[in-house]
């Protein structure tokens, strides 16, 4: 099965290791990720102004251009990204406005037909939880995951359609799909504090302190994300968490097709595990 | 300042923010859910809700609070406000409006350099595209 792909900017950059443990990992249960020809950066956030179109226009052209590809399918694995992307579609789909300003600009006539999926979509709809099982080994057995869903895949709720924006469960399904243990995780769609990191990284700090608290108090030894921001936040922060605090522990934070990869036993520069702050190769023996 | 003079720049501002957030503060019944959700909360220096009761009466404080530059946009309070109403695109109304005077609080030098070189590109474009003119 071929599937366009869009892999979005920050995956060619900093999130080298998203990029090829989602290729690795889908190519592993037979789904080809075929990059899309031509791509820009998607915007990263949706406008929340409603007279700002400016900025849909680049999720506009990926979400056109992907539409005169494959079977109008396209997949992207970035939280900002499929947000966006997603958010975008909507609003050409049930906005005229919208969908004639966007078009009349591009000099397109797209009427939001791409069909956008999260690979955690993919693997749960295409694959198939019975299938991952048999092919995922014991690796992962025992291990205890908290599943970070943050803001973006969720919310808002009737346009992304990913589940409860408050409790979504398709990670925990993939992690006992993989033979791990989901964790009780209060916090799993909290907010890291995003890009505030640049603006008030105490912000980001107190919020990445109480979700890696609530992660540990509920037994986690990891946690999975599909967000490079996530990642970075709950990852980066826990060195200065840990000066202020010494009895703080420090938790592994993957993206979820990193745990997929290890259960699959993909070859180890599939999946980047060295590139994070707090190592998590010590949770899979022999990598 | 007159109390006209007042009512007439509340309306201007009610006017503009509709315009921009297409949501109608009036629906607000000062629950405090929003704050009770909030991200951003122990930042800053007006809880949401008491900026939804500004928005209500048009009052420019609204407009000049810290709490709009502290929002990431979690969308929390948009998904618990038992009115309905979008305090995300509301407080989005209160940044653009600064946005497009130039009154913005996010600029590249203020950014600690080993910190630029570490995070994810996306955290530059989403930071400057909500904090920055
Ligand atoms: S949750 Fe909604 S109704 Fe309650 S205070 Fe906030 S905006 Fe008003
Ligand atoms: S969107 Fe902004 S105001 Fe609303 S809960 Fe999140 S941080 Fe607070």
């Amino acid at each position: 099965m071929r599937i366009p792909y869009f892999p979005g900017c920050t995956l060619y950059t900093k999130a080298r290791n998203l990029d090829n443990s989602t290729r690795a990992s889908l190519g592993a249960l037979g789904v080809e990720l075929a990059e899309l020809p031509q791509w820009t950066c998607c915007g990263t956030v949706f406008p929340l102004a409603q007279d700002n179109y400016m900025g849909m226009v680049a999720a506009a052209r990926i979400l056109a251009n992907a539409a005169k590809e494959g079977d109008g399918r396209l997949v992207t694995v970035c939280s900002f990204c499929y947000n966006v992307l997603k958010r975008v579609n909507y609003a050409i789909k049930n906005n005229p406005e919208a969908k004639n300003k966007l078009n009349t600009y591009l000099e397109e006539n797209y009427a939001g037909e791409t069909r956008l999926l999260h690979p955690l979509e993919v693997i749960r709809d295409e694959v198939g939880w019975e299938r991952i099982k048999s092919k995922a080994g014991e690796n992962l057995k025992g291990l205890k995951v908290a599943c970070y869903y943050g803001c973006l895949l969720t919310r808002p709720a009737q346009e992304m359609a990913f589940g409860d924006p408050e409790n979504p469960t398709v990670m925990e399904e993939l992690v006992c799909a993989l033979g791990a243990e989901p964790t009780v995780f209060p916090h799993k769609t909290k907010c890291c504090g995003s890009y505030q990191l640049l603006n008030s990284s105490e912000l980001v700090l107190s919020r990445v302190r109480e979700i890696l608290c609530s992660a540990a108090a509920h037994g986690a030894q990891a946690i999975i994300t599909s967000c490079p921001l996530c990642q970075f936040n709950l990852d980066w922060a826990q060195e200065k968490i840990e000066q202020n605090d010494p009895g703080f522990t420090k938790i592994p934070v993957l993206y979820f097709t990193q745990l997929l990869g290890a259960a699959l036993a993909l070859p180890a520069q599939n999946l980047g595990l060295e590139q994070h702050y707090v190592d998590p190769r010590p949770l899979f023996t022999g990598m | 300042m007159t109390t006209d003079l007042a009512s007439k720049m509340g309306q201007e501002l009610s006017g503009k923010i509709l315009e921009i957030s297409g949501q109608n503060p009036h629906l607000c019944m000062q629950c405090g859910t929003c704050s009770a959700s909030c991200t951003g909360i122990d930042l800053m220096d007006l809880l949401p809700r008491q900026v939804m009761r500004l928005i209500q009466l048009g009052n420019a404080r609204a407009l000049a609070c810290r709490s709009i530059w502290i929002c990431s946009t979690c969308l929390l309070c948009t998904a618990r406000c038992p009115r309905g109403i979008d305090i995300a695109r509301l407080m989005e109304a209160l940044r653009v409006i600064n946005l497009r005077k130039g009154n913005e609080v996010l600029a590249p030098e203020k950014i600690p350099v080993d910190l630029i070189k570490e995070v994810p590109q996306m955290a530059l474009t989403s930071g400057f595209r909500k904090l920055s003119a």
